[in-house]
């Protein structure tokens, strides 16, 4: 029996050991693979796109990197990862914008608005918009609403609207769930104590809930934001694989490759070098999503001892 | 007594009765307004629409509205479902008005959608504005705060710098400096109208102020279905068709805003009634999009899915046995007493077993009939920009074989059900010491063979070429089926024999060993022999049946003779105690019944002879035929070819990724919950997991790509994309398994120690049991996500697009004597995953086939969708037991 209880703990242990070592392989190995081009490269990554021999203005900071006109080119070695992340910042932004509001409210009618048999249709209902492969989503927006958009807003196909559209729906169940479970695990004895002063649910809701679970929905969006920022196939399916500069820069019908599209689209066909410059681009992901998960995990502790030591 | 109560009590005078009527009208209109502008966004009536096409899209909402609201009307005049609100028969009663009112406009006018759309909103704007004024002269009661405070007034401050913005631009020109001053002035008036006079009016005339402008803009052409934006600079533009929507969708809102604080007397009423008015059509567009992304693929993808679908009749009533025992068990759920309500919820129970029995006597009669029933359609595919007009016809025929992989899905299914609901019969009846020795016998047996089947295996079934050694199989066959058919025989006979002296109860309940003995002793020896036999290659046959089926057709026979003894019994059974024993016995033998049913279909599986019986007959050759899934690609056939390889490309990558994370992650989850001190370290590993599970898919592509291909084969590979899948679901199986386990209440740790458990065994047998639900529930939820997943596998699953053969996992195995003693092939090798085989139609372009990536995006959302609608029934089911217990 010792024995048996010996060898299950050796075997979690173990198991243990491997998950841990899984992570951080991941991690090393993703920045030992990006580092040749750290080296090869260095600022060369963040070159400014040229037009009339003049940098493009990119909120100053064209005064302090380098810049050039060919900025993507395999065979000069010109890799500016600059356009990229332009193009995933724009595709964030539309898909926040949308996410944000929407699911704040989607989350207030879970939590705090719909009947007891409404959120027992309505949140499995949620859960399963979350479930919708990312590939069904580029691939209606690949069939349908890359002609749409042409008829509807001028443009010859895909844009950074419409993938910024249909990531934001594809973001919004994440800001609902989480935002939802910041809303209910605000004490009832706070909202109750309101509604007993004689306060509307709706007042209950802007003045107790809402300031409440404040920090806890904010986490919900950062959380989204992450999902849109990692979307990877709707994106490629929606947009091609153009790597030049949004011009002018807030052209939203515009269209060109995201950090993760770029990885995407490109890796099939790249040469060893470019293969590394990828590798920086899916440090940059990781780094920023992740560091987006801590910080939202960070605001959610922060809420539960508030709510804790308020009860 | 507050001020709010005493005016909910006052008797309400006549024109306050109008005032109300008028309002809800007017959030019906708006309602109706919303519901339009996302009708007329995706083009399912144009813009540009006018006279009778227009007349006939509102005759046809009328209907819609009028079958709504009078279903709902007439339930709540039949007192079904009471509705007493007051807002609610309001609101239905307007939208019947409304609805009336925009078709007689649409037919009198004879204007386009868009100018209707226009006027609607012109209309709310005034509505709006009289309901403010006539607050504000005291017309009515209501109780208006001073202001409508700096919230509204600063989210009219928003929209005013929008609108002043747009206005500017569109009076003055971008160029000019003047337009951002237009635009804050614009904003600064409407701010100031929101927060300075008292809330009815600053509620309502900057909204009728923005509603009316925007409608007047509309309703005049000025920005009609024809207007264009087209600026050089940007790539593209804005149309009529694209603006006027979203404009009407926003100002509804805003007035439907409006008109509910006015509805409910402004005050702290009538903002919460506002803003739930606007929380709820938030939901309902919410709603309206997860309805319109399934529907939309399924319209689009089920004509080519479904192509060639065709099932024999008694293949399905195979198929329809699971399905008839869980509508069974579904109408034997309580519910509740005799009212007219409970009434009602019992019509419910028992509907599905309705339909089921109406879908079973519809294959009857297919049988009787002798002739299969179609239903044949059209559908187009497009392919290579060319329209292909295709037939093709949905059957049910009237053949009587059944494949012998359904026989066994069916039949396992329902042996596990019972073998679920059956407890335990120990020490019940009275057991003899000869019954105890068969036991052991049976055992010994069971074992014997397996040992055998396996010696077999090695040296084939004429080893060093002594024939006597086959003999010796074939009477260890012929013995093993006929004790096998012996002790199915046992419960029956023996229920049956005990009536000489005892009653049929007493008899049954004494026989209860003979139960256990008959139903396990039963299928163990069958199974085993059924292996035996094409190892030792040997089929001893009774007539033209093969004597492994016989026996199980004879014992599936006894069994269901066993289950109806103890039926018949446990109705004249006199204690509870008895009846509780024999409903045990009772599904031991249907179980016992299901199980040697499944052994008929395994037997042929394993065999690969079909077998005939009463006209009936097993074949591994099913009449479930479904081309898109059972079909590989067929390049330049007439017929559309199907996706199977993609199929069983997923179904492997799933098992592979599970089989990698499961032990893991709750290995894991154990050890750091159960093991680990709670500190530095876990949180640390936490926190690490919770952002490995929301790294971008892509990035473990890259990692898979670079780290496990050239370590694995050199190449991209089936294998390579299981272990990627696997690193994915391993967060989320920590996660989840770290919560359930924590989710267990210490009591049950501490009543386990205080007994004197180890460690060990209260989690062995306490603790993960406990949590176990919740394990499951995650990960059938992670594998719904990964099953999904496309990106990492575009990068190391090598799939092209339109395989034409799956990846044959089982039979690609060889064993061999030196390191690493197995190889795979097939796991080695590129393979076809439903996903990517949906991004390669994406990536083919021009040359791909829309049709098939339809029906395949369809396959893969029914595939996911049903992951996650188990794991969420699932989590439901486990949450109310835990919370009745």
């Amino acid at each position: 029996m010792t024995y048996q209880a010996e060898i299950a703990r050796l075997l979690t242990l173990v198991a243990t050991v491997l998950t841990v070592l899984t992570v951080t392989l991941i991690t090393i190995f993703l920045f030992a693979s990006a580092y040749p081009a750290f080296v090869e490269h260095g600022l060369g990554l963040f070159l400014i796109p040229e037009q009339n021999g003049e940098p493009r203005w990119f909120f100053f900071l064209e005064t302090v990197l380098p810049s050039a006109s060919t900025y993507w080119n395999p065979v000069d070695g010109a890799y500016s990862l600059i356009p990229m992340i332009w193009g995933t910042v724009l595709v964030t932004v539309i898909a926040g914008s949308i996410a944000g509001p929407l699911g704040l409210f989607g989350a207030l009618f879970i939590a705090e608005v719909a009947s007891d048999g409404m959120r027992e249709v309505i949140k499995p209902g949620v859960e399963i918009l979350a479930g919708i492969p990312s590939i069904v989503y580029g691939f209606i927006g690949f069939q349908v609403l890359n002609s749409f958009i042409q008829v509807k807003f001028l443009d010859d196909g895909a844009s950074f609207l419409i993938a910024g559209l249909v990531v934001g729906v594809m973001a919004l169940p994440t800001v609902v769930s989480v935002g939802e479970d910041a809303l209910s695990s605000v004490p009832g004895a706070m909202s109750d104590g309101s509604v007993a002063m004689g306060a509307t649910e709706w007042q209950t809701m802007k003045s107790i809930s809402i300031p409440a679970a404040f920090s806890g929905i904010s986490a919900g969006v950062i959380l989204g934001l992450g999902r849109a920022i990692g979307e990877t196939m709707a994106v490629a399916a929606i947009m091609a694989s153009g790597t030049q500069f949004a011009d002018p820069l807030f052209d939203i019908f515009d269209a060109n490759a995201t950090l993760t599209s770029l990885i995407a689209t490109q890796y099939g066909s790249a040469s060893a070098s470019t293969i590394d410059v990828l590798f920086v681009a899916g440090v940059m992901l990781f780094v920023i999503v992740a560091g987006m998960s801590i910080v939202s995990q960070y605001i959610e502790q922060q809420m539960e001892a508030k709510l804790k030591g308020q009860q | 007594m507050s001020d709010a109560y005493a005016n909910e009590n006052t008797l309400v005078s006549t024109e306050s009765d109008v005032y109300d009527r008028g309002l809800d009208a007017v959030i019906s209109l708006t309602v109706l307004g919303f519901a339009l502008s996302m009708v007329a966004l995706v083009d399912v009536v144009p813009l540009d629409a006018s006279g009778s096409a227009l007349g006939g899209f509102f005759l046809a909402l009328l209907a819609v509205t009028v079958g709504g609201v009078g279903v709902a009307g007439l339930a709540s005049w039949l007192n079904v479902v009471p509705v007493t609100s007051q807002r609610v028969r309001g609101i239905g009663l307007g939208l019947l008005v409304t609805s009336v009112g925009v078709t007689v406009l649409a037919y009198g006018l004879g204007v386009t959608l868009a100018t209707l759309l226009g006027l609607v909103l012109v209309f709310e704007a005034a509505a709006v504005a009289a309901a403010g004024v006539v607050s504000r002269v005291g017309l009515v009661d209501t109780g208006p705060d001073m202001s409508a405070g700096l919230l509204a007034g600063g989210a009219f401050g928003v929209i005013g710098l929008a609108i002043g913005a747009a206005l500017g631009g569109g009076l003055v020109g971008f160029q000019s400096l003047l337009w951002p001053v237009v635009s804050l002035a614009t904003a600064g008036v409407l701010a100031v109208l929101a927060i300075v006079p008292r809330e009815d009016l600053g509620s309502t005339l900057p909204a009728a102020l923005v509603v009316g402008t925007l409608g007047v803009v509309i309703a005049t052409s000025v920005l009609g279905p024809g207007w264009q934006w087209n600026p050089q600079t940007l790539s593209g533009g804005f149309t009529g068709g694209a603006v006027i929507p979203v404009f009407v969708l926003f100002s509804s809102v805003l007035a439907a805003w409006s008109a509910a604080k006015a509805r409910a007397g402004f005050g702290a009423q009538g903002r919460e009634y506002g803003a739930f008015l606007v929380i709820n059509l938030n939901a309902l567009l919410m709603l309206a999009v997860m309805a319109t992304i399934v529907v939309f693929v399924t319209v689009k993808g089920i004509a080519y899915s479904v192509h060639g679908l065709s099932i024999g009749a008694v293949a399905a009533m195979v198929l329809l046995a699971p399905l008839f025992v869980g509508a069974v068990q579904f109408a034997r759920s309580p519910a509740g007493p005799d009212e007219w309500h409970a009434g009602a919820r019992q019509g419910l129970r028992v509907l599905p077993l309705a339909v089921v029995g109406a879908a079973g006597a519809f294959l009857v009669g297919v049988l009787a009939l002798g002739e299969p029933v179609y239903y044949a359609f059209d559908y187009t595919v497009l392919e290579n920009r060319v329209e292909n007009q295709l037939r093709t016809a949905v059957a049910v025929t009237n053949e009587t074989t059944v494949g012998s992989l359904l026989l066994v899905l069916a039949g396992f299914v329902l042996f596990v059900y019972f073998f679920r609901k059956y407890g335990t019969l120990r020490n019940v009846g009275t057991a003899s010491d000869r019954l105890a020795l068969v036991r052991q016998a049976v055992t010994m047996a069971v074992l014997a063979i397996a040992a055998l089947t396996f010696v077999f295996l090695l040296v084939g079934p004429v080893p060093f070429g002594i024939t006597p050694l086959w003999y010796a199989g074939l009477a260890v066959i012929d013995l093993g089926t006929v004790a096998a058919l012996a002790l199915a025989a046992l419960p029956a006979l023996g229920v049956l024999a005990g009536t000489r002296e005892a009653s049929l109860a007493d008899s049954a309940q004494d026989s209860a060993p003979l139960f256990t003995l008959g139903v396990f002793g039963g299928l163990g020896l069958l199974t085993v022999t059924l292996f035996l036999q094409p190892v030792a290659q040997v089929a001893p046959s009774v007539g033209p049946v093969n004597l492994v089926t016989l026996v199980a057709m004879v014992a599936t026979a006894a069994m269901l003779a066993a289950a109806a003894l103890v039926a018949v019994a446990g109705r004249s059974a006199d204690t509870r105690i008895q009846r509780r024993f024999l409903a045990e016995e009772l599904r031991l033998a249907l179980a016992g019944a299901a199980g040697f049913l499944t052994l008929v279909g395994l037997h042929v599986a394993v065999t690969g002879i079909p077998q005939f019986l009463l006209g009936l007959s097993v074949a591994n050759a099913g009449t479930l035929s479904w081309p898109m899934v059972q079909q590989a690609y067929i390049p330049l056939g007439t017929a559309p070819g199907g996706i199977m390889p993609a199929i069983v490309g997923t179904v492997w990558l799933v098992v592979g990724a599970t089989l990698f994370a499961v032990p893991l992650g709750l290995g894991a989850a154990v050890f750091l919950t159960e093991y680990a001190e709670q500190g530095r370290f876990t949180a640390l590993v936490e926190v690490a997991t919770n952002a490995l599970w929301s790294t971008p898919s892509i990035v473990f592509g890259l990692f898979g790509a670079v780290f496990l291909i050239p370590r694995i084969g050199g190449d991209e590979s089936l294998l390579a994309g299981m272990l990627v899948l696997g690193f994915m679901l391993l967060p989320l199986v920590l996660i989840t398994s770290r919560e359930a386990i924590k989710s267990v209440p210490d009591e049950y740790r501490d009543a386990s120690a205080a007994l004197g458990v180890s460690r060990w065994e209260t989690i062995r047998s306490v603790v993960v049991p406990a949590a176990m639900p919740g394990v499951i529930t995650g990960v059938i939820l992670g594998v719904g996500r990964i099953a999904g997943e496309t990106a990492p596998l575009i990068l190391v699953l090598g799939s092209t697009l339109n395989a034409t053969e799956a990846a044959d996992v089982i039979g690609g195995f060889r064993f061999m004597a030196e390191p690493p003693f197995v190889a795979n092939e097939a796991l080695l090798s590129t393979s076809a995953s439903l996903p990517t085989q949906v991004w390669a139609v994406i990536a083919a372009g021009v040359s791909g086939s829309p049709s098939m990536g339809w029906a395949t995006a369809f396959i893969l959302l029914m595939v996911v969708l049903t992951f996650y609608a188990v794991g969420i029934v699932a989590r439901t089911y486990f949450r109310r037991k835990l919370n009745y217990e």
